[in-house]
């Protein structure tokens, strides 16, 4: 670009234009640039109806050994906490919160994950939804601090990961047998998985090694050229199908026991 | 200037006095959105910034969403502005709303607009709902004041 390095400014002094090298070195945290699956599923409603319950899963296991693998996993149920809780399905919030504090358990975390986990159970009995959004990314953010707590930072990025790959596969499953154009554009997110593979580079050698976590970077690589289009264009139903059967193969092997 | 960091999600040091300052009053703002609505996200980021720096923030937004960005300074003689960019780095129009007082209770934060986003605010929220998904940058500029630890956080509905 001719004027790349320039900077416009607007009448009050702000600037109109920011050149890409800025935009480059903007900040990226993860859990601030990396939208809850709550949000997803939020705009998701703007623009149809879903079924909810039509999204939700068979339970998965939670006797997981290894721990890269229960951490996408409990990013996965949180999703499903969101879902449970657009269907404003009580029942199903306490059996996924449920599931949600055996996997923290198997990873040793603190009895303020535990806390939040009757939070969950108590929201849910009283049917306050809109607090158990806000519960819910408390949950996670609070197994991320215990992570941290434990030394097991990395496997906070494997929960947010395993959020969005499950996100992802809901929204874009109802999107497949629902199509409209303003509902598949919702799946363009090109730069959450390009942090997420960021990060995943980053994980220490250990983690890296994990058979699940070393089959996760190609795939994630196939699912971000399917997220990656210009803001113009509108992704086809074959599209959309292709982003689900991409995310549901991931979800597939994340839950799979080995 | 833009100050930059790279932010993370681990490992972070138990929060200082003015962070925990700057995390309350943006709460005290945010209140207002909430009571209209919007979801607010556990998040935030937080640092500091010397008069006329700024730093660049990515976010990830859904079209058909609204969100509120809402910033706070912990000192307060600051001034903070905030503005939210597309992924071109295109300025993008946005409700301005900046304050030194808490909203009053129940109050809707579209109807209290600031005229001025650069009067002497040590808070402020920029309103927006973008058109198209995908990646936004939120820019938090110190433009009058001391040296003054922020935090900035996002609602959505």
């Amino acid at each position: 670009m001719a004027l790349a390095g320039l900077r416009a400014w607007a009448a009050d002094g702000v600037p109109s234009q920011l050149p890409p090298d800025t935009l480059a070195k903007a900040v990226k945290q993860d859990d601030f640039t990396i939208p809850t699956a709550g949000e997803l599923l939020a705009a998701l409603n703007k623009v149809g109806k879903p079924n909810w319950q039509a999204q939700y899963r068979p339970p998965i296991p939670t006797a997981y050994t290894s721990r890269p693998q229960i951490a996408l996993n409990l990013g996965g149920l949180i999703a499903d906490g969101y879902i449970a809780v657009e269907a404003e399905d009580s029942q199903q919030v306490k059996n996924i919160g449920k599931d949600i504090m055996t996997l923290a358990r198997t990873l040793g975390i603190s009895e303020n994950v535990l806390r939040r986990g009757r939070s969950i159970e108590d929201f849910a009995e009283n049917n306050e939804w809109s607090t158990l959004k806000e519960e819910l990314e408390a949950t996670q953010n609070e197994v991320k601090l215990a992570m941290d707590e434990q030394h097991d930072e990395e496997l906070t990025t494997l929960v947010t990961l395993g959020g969005w790959i499950r996100g992802t596969e809901a929204v874009s499953g109802w999107i497949a047998t629902n199509y409209s154009g303003d509902a598949a554009k919702l799946l363009r997110q090109p730069a959450i998985v390009e942090l997420l593979r960021m990060r995943l580079e980053g994980l220490p050698a250990r983690t890296q090694e994990d058979p699940l976590v070393k089959g996760l970077d190609g795939r994630l690589k196939t699912l971000q050229d399917m997220v990656t289009f210009p803001p113009d264009q509108i992704p086809t139903q074959g599209d959309v199908k292709k982003i689900n059967v991409a995310a549901a193969d991931l979800i597939t092997t994340i839950t799979a026991k080995r | 200037m833009v100050a930059l960091s790279l932010g993370a999600a681990t490992g972070r040091a138990a929060d200082t006095d003015a962070e925990v300052t700057a995390h309350q009053s943006v709460l005290d703002l945010a209140g207002a959105f909430t009571n209209d609505g919007f979801k607010l996200r556990d998040g935030n980021y937080k640092g500091t910034l010397k008069a006329g720096e700024s730093v660049l923030v990515q976010v990830n937004l859904y079209a058909g969403n609204q969100y509120w960005f809402s910033v706070a300074a912990a000192e307060p003689k600051s001034s903070v502005s905030i503005n939210v960019y597309d992924e071109s780095g295109k300025l993008m129009n946005s409700e301005a709303f900046t304050t030194t007082t808490a909203p009053a209770t129940g109050a809707t934060p579209a109807l209290q607009p600031s005229a001025d986003p650069y009067a002497n605010k040590n808070r402020a929220a920029a309103g927006f709902a973008p058109d198209t998904s995908g990646p936004y940058y939120v820019r938090i500029t110190e433009t009058a004041g001391d040296a003054a630890t922020f935090c900035l956080i996002y609602s959505y509905k």
